[in-house]
């Protein structure tokens, strides 16, 4: 039954902060996850300056100022850094803030599946973050590190295990039930006439992380429940004076922490493609094999987490079978890259900030894939494991090919969320800063961890010339890196009362921006139910259908 | 400046392997320029055209406003799938041979058990010699700062014979720690309840460090120890004991043994 619906007046974000707080619009959720992310981005972004600064010189400089505490808090700042940085930024931004408000809109649906169990996934995560709060209380500091191994973890020197466990716990009920969810809103709810090769290559990528949240979460809750038991009811599983395994815990732990890197990695390649074929005014090159990638790495995914075990004492083949895994992993990586860059090839490319910051996302994925490889080989992994050119690394991968992939969506969604126009002078220069600083602080990071086996997680070593003129490099870096990132903080803010942006400013026929209003509406599409011609593509730009849908 | 120098050192002249310093970092080496290479010729392939394109096809308006309308192309796609699943296996397969060499220590080497503790490191020698380190002292008193080796007393060093390849087993009393000695480019992790091994060889005398590369707590950062390498005959006098008079391969080790 084609009804033809008057959206009602307004904008979706008008309304009282009750309706707000119990909303159940995926718009608005969305919006609450994105926002919660966001600030948690900032206090770990700041825990990692405390840690640039306290590296910048030999000897522990924290103590100055927090008398003996000082290394305690400096492991307490690590741990929040990377735990935050990972779970609130890197996984929620995507999975809780993007999807939400886009995924719907990509598949001409209303809502997600189950508003109501949206809205309880958006609490519990709040209410981890409360929890989080609370850890910057003293003595309640968490010192295991984001990854908890075990026995450590056990140890009173790691703080309140039992909050850590409930932090994860509450994460992991908020997960699960938002990866239910848009499984179920892309399986059942897409719009007549969208099939499955007719997604947009975002919603693809949130379908294969949500695949991987729902398989690998209940790993990392199992992990920490026996955490728990171990701990305080007195059973062993990891224990090894009576009997329990610590490699156990790794193992489980890296089941889900592994694979869940694609869960931030992935919707970022879905903004890469999204970004490059509207600002190229050309479809995606090979738009199945993107697809098909996608999913390929998001299974392949689940076949390398050994390779975080490579000197852990696990059996040797064991490390040659999952050398090979992960270096598998490569190949369909290596398709997504070359056909980003064969759809440039014959195209019209606009230069502007989304644009910007997805050439530098890849760019930085590039060579943050590259810089994989010898991890991945188990024989350069002997001489490199737990140093800083790990950490160097990873930076490059999900520290900036992420960060930059969510600053690309967030300019190129700003008008059809708020309805204004972006500063592009201001959006460019925060790129070229940020572009500039992460590669000084991230490159020598690598350099130092791979040339002088600097380990990883020290505030302290030993007073070497060389070594402590390569950590003050980093920290210019990072100063460069945060002018930056302010920069586009900034830009966003002002922006709220910026010129008003036109209906469809970058001509796309995907269906968020052809077939809804911007803002968008309370009720999402203009024509409702939504429906598209046979030959309707998200990425037809060569048909022209921003202008006649 | 020197810095960039000695990374195009590493992986330029690794294979020419006239003074090799220690074991198995030579093996280390081999795997670091090949994945150097490949690394970098990946990335010139992938960055060119890149660059060509970029500036090539520039939206310019009345000129190129409009992308062509091309939707993939088999072949090459396919293309690239081969190539790269060929380059995976050579890589995993060139790294898998030499990790056979560095995880196997050739025969004949001294073995010694080193315990690993929250935050020191006790390394116990054949005839029950045993060397205790942590950071008080390897740490400047006054200053609580890292003593670089030169200044280190003595007695708080692991001596260990050049030219001879060492097979550590390593283990922890408490948490999981990690044995690292970068100049030999070997790591690994010591686990309560377990036997963990790995062996190296220094050729050259000198003064190398140990760091925990595992997060252990508080004093993680600070879990150092020095292995003070002397030629056999100091070390004998050193350990006092009947031990090590096997004959040392003359800087290249035998055979690893296949375990
Ligand atoms: C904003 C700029 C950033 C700076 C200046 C920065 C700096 C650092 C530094 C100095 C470390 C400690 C290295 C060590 O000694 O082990 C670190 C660790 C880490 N960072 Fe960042 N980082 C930034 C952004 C990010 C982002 C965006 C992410 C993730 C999305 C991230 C994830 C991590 C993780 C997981 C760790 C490891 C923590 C651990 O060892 O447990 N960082 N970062
Ligand atoms: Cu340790
Ligand atoms: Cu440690």
């Amino acid at each position: 039954m084609a009804v033809a619906h008057v959206p009602p007046a307004g904008t979706w974000y008008g309304a009282t902060l009750k309706e707000w707080v119990f909303t159940t619009d995926h718009k608005k959720i969305g919006m609450l996850y994105f926002i919660t992310s966001l600030i948690f981005f900032i206090v770990a972004g700041l825990f990692g300056l405390i840690i640039r600064f306290e590296q910048s010189a030999p000897g522990i400089q924290l103590p100055g100022l927090f008398g003996q505490e000082g290394t305690d808090l400096y492991n307490y700042i690590l741990t929040g850094h990377g735990a935050v940085m990972l779970l609130w930024w890197a996984v929620n931004v995507w999975m809780g803030g993007f999807a939400n408000f886009l995924v719907p809109l990509m598949i001409g649906a209303r809502d997600v599946a189950f508003p109501r169990l949206n809205a309880f996934s958006y609490w519990s995560f709040f209410g981890a973050s409360l929890l989080v709060l609370l850890t910057l209380i003293p003595g309640n500091w968490i010192k295991m590190l984001w990854t908890g191994y075990a026995p450590y973890s056990m140890n009173d020197n790691a703080g309140p295990t039992s909050l850590y466990v409930l932090i994860v716990l509450l994460y992991g009920i908020s997960s699960t039930g938002g990866s239910v969810n848009m499984i179920t809103t892309i399986v059942s709810m897409r719009a007549k006439g969208i099939g499955w090769t007719k997604l947009n290559l975002f919603v693809h990528a949130i379908m294969a992380a949500s695949l991987i949240q729902l398989f690998g979460v209940p790993s990392l809750m199992g992990s920490v429940i026996l955490l728990f038991t171990d701990k305080y009811l007195g059973t062993n599983f990891y224990n090894p004076m009576l009997g329990g395994d610590p490699l156990l815990y790794q193992h489980l732990l890296w089941f889900y922490s592994h694979p869940v890197v694609y869960v931030m990695i992935l919707p970022a390649f879905g903004v890469f493609s999204e970004v490059i074929s509207t600002m190229s005014r050309k479809p995606i090159f090979g738009y199945i094999s993107m697809a098909l990638a996608i999913y390929a790495i998001a299974f392949v995914g689940f076949e390398t987490w050994v390779h975080h075990m490579f000197v852990s004492g696990v059996p040797d083949w064991l490390r040659v079978l999952f050398s090979y895994t992960t270096l598998f992993v490569g190949v369909p990586t290596g398709i997504k890259i070359f056909n980003w860059v064969a759809t440039l090839h014959k195209a019209s490319i606009r230069y502007n900030t989304p644009m910007l910051f997805t050439f530098g996302g890849i760019l930085m994925f590039l060579i943050g894939g590259l810089t994989g490889i010898p991890n991945a080989m188990v024989s350069i992994d002997l001489g490199i494991s737990d140093s800083l050119f790990i950490v160097g690394h990873f930076h490059y991968v999900l520290g900036m090919a992420l960060t930059f992939g969510a600053f690309s969506g967030i300019y190129y969604w700003y008008p059809k969320v708020t309805g204004r126009m972006y500063s592009e002078g201001l959006g460019k220069l925060s790129f070229w800063l940020m572009l500039i600083g992460a590669n000084i602080m991230f490159f020598f990071q690598m350099y130092m961890g791979m040339v002088h086996g600097m380990p990883r997680r020290y505030p302290d070593y030993p007073p070497i010339p060389e070594w402590v003129q390569l950590m003050q490099i980093q920290t210019v870096g990072a100063l460069i890196m945060t002018v930056a990132i302010l920069l586009s903080l900034i830009n966003w803010i002002k922006s709220l009362g910026g010129p008003k942006a036109e209906e469809n400013p970058w001509k796309s026929p995907s269906l968020e921006w052809s077939m809804t209003t911007t803002p968008v509406g309370p009720n999402n599409f203009k024509k409702y139910p939504v429906e598209v011609p046979d030959d309707w593509h998200p990425y037809a730009y060569y048909k022209g259908y921003h202008t006649h849908i | 400046m020197k810095n960039l120098l000695s990374l195009l050192l590493l992986v330029g002249t690794a294979m020419a392997k006239e003074d090799i310093l220690a074991y198995p970092r030579a093996y280390w080496e081999n795997s670091v320029t090949v994945w150097f290479w490949v690394a970098v010729a990946i990335y010139i392939i992938v960055a060119v055209p890149s660059i060509y394109f970029m500036v090539k096809y520039r939206y310019r308006p009345k000129e190129n406003e409009e992308g062509a309308h091309i939707e993939g192309n088999t072949a090459i796609e396919i293309v690239w799938t081969v190539i790269p699943t060929i380059i995976v296996l050579f890589l995993g397969t060139y790294s898998f041979a030499n990790f056979v060499k560095q995880r196997n220590a050739p025969e004949g080497a001294l073995e010694i058990k080193v315990t690993a503790f929250m935050w020191g490191w006790e390394f116990e020698y054949p005839n029950g010699k045993k060397v205790y380190t942590f950071f008080n002292q390897v740490a400047d008193p006054e200053k609580n700062i890292y003593l670089m080796p030169e200044k280190i007393d003595d007695s708080a060093k692991a001596y260990i014979p050049a030219g001879k390849p060492i097979k550590v087993y390593c283990t922890s009393r408490d948490v999981i720690h990690s044995f690292f000695v970068h100049e030999a480019r070997v790591t690994e992790d010591c686990v309560p309840g377990r036997i963990t091994k790995l062996w190296f060889q220094f050729n050259k005398p000198g003064e190398y460090w140990v760091f925990c590369r595992e997060y252990c707590g508080t004093w993680h950062s600070r879990m150092a120890s020095v292995l003070k390498v002397v030629s056999e005959d100091e070390f004998n006098k050193w350990l006092g004991g009947q031990e090590a008079q096997q004959t040392a391969p003359a800087n290249e080790p035998a055979q690893p043994v296949q375990q």
